[in-house]
């Protein structure tokens, strides 16, 4: 294959074709210095700097099947949450708890790496974490979920799905979860003693969950690379290129809920001591920064 | 619905659960009488919207009122079967969402969203040139985010994947327009939403390319009379005419502001 530009006679238009072209194959196949190319300039691919986010939009409600839903786009990657209410029989050991059941799909329409079928591992790890992050956070008491104790409780399956994935999906579906969950209304149940059923009253009489509004949170994930920077709110394209990854979770008085190291990335050097933990410092203070933004957004 | 299996790869809520019951359930026959403030042969306002998935080669989001979905084109790209072929393959795949309908949908795969993925396919195969593309396979996904009505998600979903194809520059003898008509006694409703076909006697779907003046597929279920399936089927094509217009204009005002 040729990539070299007719030499004769570069027209200004052929030229700048072929240096994007040229730009593309280099992209493609030397990704690691492509990147570092650009983070020793200071700025990333897309033209942010390294200590940029990208924009984020929530919008809330636009799903009528659900119980309540979000949609979050944090630059291209678009991810819909939708929660749906059912009623269940509660667990033995905890007879006055509902269930929160978050999943998060990454279908084979979001991205080229993923195949359609089960799960990904991604996927599941993915849902895994965000599970963590909801339930260890307890945005939700479980106890407010409960319809009649030992008997009747409220199952909510909280579903995010990918729609265009360009990195840093944790961020995009813990948010789209929060504002979903916001968002969500229930009916009022009764639990009737003599018939054993749980029934509804009306389809219109709806009251929003008791969520714990000082326990509101935002994920926000961070990356790293070899160089001296921490490339925040990487893309489809940065992630697999970094060495390491981790998530920052921040409530709403900016308190750190828990840190975590991430799936992507293959494990690596990593920095010393001091250099890590000064690194660590930095990126909880962006992400308390980056938390207010994304708290003013969900209210 | 209840969750017949346990599933170690997604994060498991208890076995059983139901979808809540309501004292006021309302009435499935009410369902023809409810009033749309549009017209019998008028059909759903759409809104499409070519390339919003940025990874895929193509792709469009449609949304008729509460029918969304959205469909990405990946390809055409080298067939995972050893065995050659002449011809490319074209591969589609609809997922609904859990909670795109009224209950709950287990996320694993049921009989309804093969249906829809073999009726999008019938609809769009005969546009596609498949023999330029040999060895190789034309991926077309769907993900229904919110349904209301089948026959109006089949419909979306041919001119979404129609929309995607062009989209992402795959050759083809003409755009795939679509349209669906539910019939009841004499009277016949384009574009039903799901409380109107579900109190149909039967249900027309039909695509076509406008420009060819040409059928691609014609679906129909229930109980319909000769003459009411052709006459659904020729206020179909009409309409399909005006899908056609919108899917044009979508897909040039798409190149034009992208550049």
């Amino acid at each position: 294959m040729s990539v070299v530009p007719d030499e004769k006679k570069p027209t200004p238009t052929n030229q700048v074709q072929s240096d994007e072209l040229r730009a593309q194959i280099f992209q493609r196949l030397h990704p690691h210095a492509y990147l570092d190319r650009f983070l020793v300039e200071g700025v990333r691919p897309d033209g942010r700097t390294p200590e940029e986010w990208r924009d984020a939009f929530i919008n809330v409600g636009s799903v009528s099947t659900a119980d309540g839903s979000a949609l979050v786009r944090i630059g291209g990657t678009t991810i819909v949450c939708g929660v749906k209410a059912e009623i269940a029989e509660p667990e033995l050991d905890t007879p006055d708890q509902g269930f929160l059941v978050p999943n998060i799909d990454l279908p084979a329409i979001c991205s080229p790496k993923f195949k359609p079928g089960p799960p990904s591992e991604e996927a599941q790890v993915l849902s895994e974490r965000l599970n963590a992050a909801l339930v260890s956070t307890q945005l939700l008491p479980l106890t407010t979920l409960c319809i009649e104790p030992g008997r009747s409780v409220w199952c909510l399956y909280v579903d995010a799905t990918c729609i265009n994935y360009d990195g840093n999906a944790f961020d995009a579906a813990l948010l789209a979860m929060v504002a979903a969950l916001r968002n969500t209304t229930l009916p009022v149940a009764t639990y009737n003693e003599e018939t054993g059923r749980t029934t509804c009253r009306s389809r219109t009489t709806r009251h929003p969950l008791s969520l714990n509004r000082d326990k509101l949170i935002t994920g926000l994930s961070f990356g790293v690379v070899p160089t001296p920077s921490v490339p925040l709110d990487p893309t489809a394209f940065e992630e697999p290129l970094l060495i390491r990854a981790f998530s920052v979770v921040v409530d709403v008085q900016g308190r750190v809920v828990f840190v975590e190291g991430g799936v992507c990335g293959k494990s690596g050097t990593d920095y010393d001591g001091d250099e890590g933990s000064t690194l660590i410092e930095k990126s909880i203070q962006a992400a308390q920064e980056r938390a207010k933004i994304l708290h003013q957004l969900l209210q | 619905m209840a969750q017949s299996t346990f599933d170690r790869r997604r994060v498991n809520g208890p076995e059983e659960s139901f979808s809540p019951v309501f004292d006021e359930e309302d009435d499935a026959e009410l369902g023809w009488t409810v009033k749309h403030g549009r017209g019998l042969a008028d059909i759903r306002p759409i809104f499409l919207q070519p390339g919003l998935v940025s990874q895929a080669n193509g792709s469009a989001y449609i949304e008729t009122e509460k029918t969304k979905l959205a469909c990405a084109v990946y390809g055409p790209r080298q067939s995972k079967t050893t065995t050659y072929s002449e011809r490319g393959r074209l591969n589609v795949e609809v997922k609904f969402a859990p909670f795109s309908c009224v209950r709950r949908r287990s996320p694993l795969r049921d009989a309804e969203d093969r249906a829809v993925a073999i009726a999008v396919y019938q609809s769009i195969v005969s546009s596609i040139c498949l023999e330029l593309f040999p060895k190789s396979t034309i991926d077309v996904f769907i993900v229904v985010i919110e349904n209301d009505g089948i026959e109006g998600c089949i419909a979306s979903g041919s001119i979404a994947a129609s929309t995607a194809l062009a989209d992402a520059g795959i050759e083809m003898l003409g755009l795939v327009a679509s349209c669906s008509a539910g019939v009841r006694g004499d009277e016949i409703r384009l574009d039903p939403v799901e409380k109107e076909a579900a109190a149909a006697d039967g249900t027309v779907i039909l695509a076509c390319m406008p420009a060819l003046s040409s059928i691609t597929n014609v679906y129909q279920s229930g109980r319909v009379s000769v003459q009411g399936a052709l006459k659904c089927m020729e206020l179909c094509q009409d309409r399909c005419i005006d899908v056609h217009a919108v899917m044009a204009q979508s897909l040039l005002s798409s190149r034009t502001s992208t550049g």
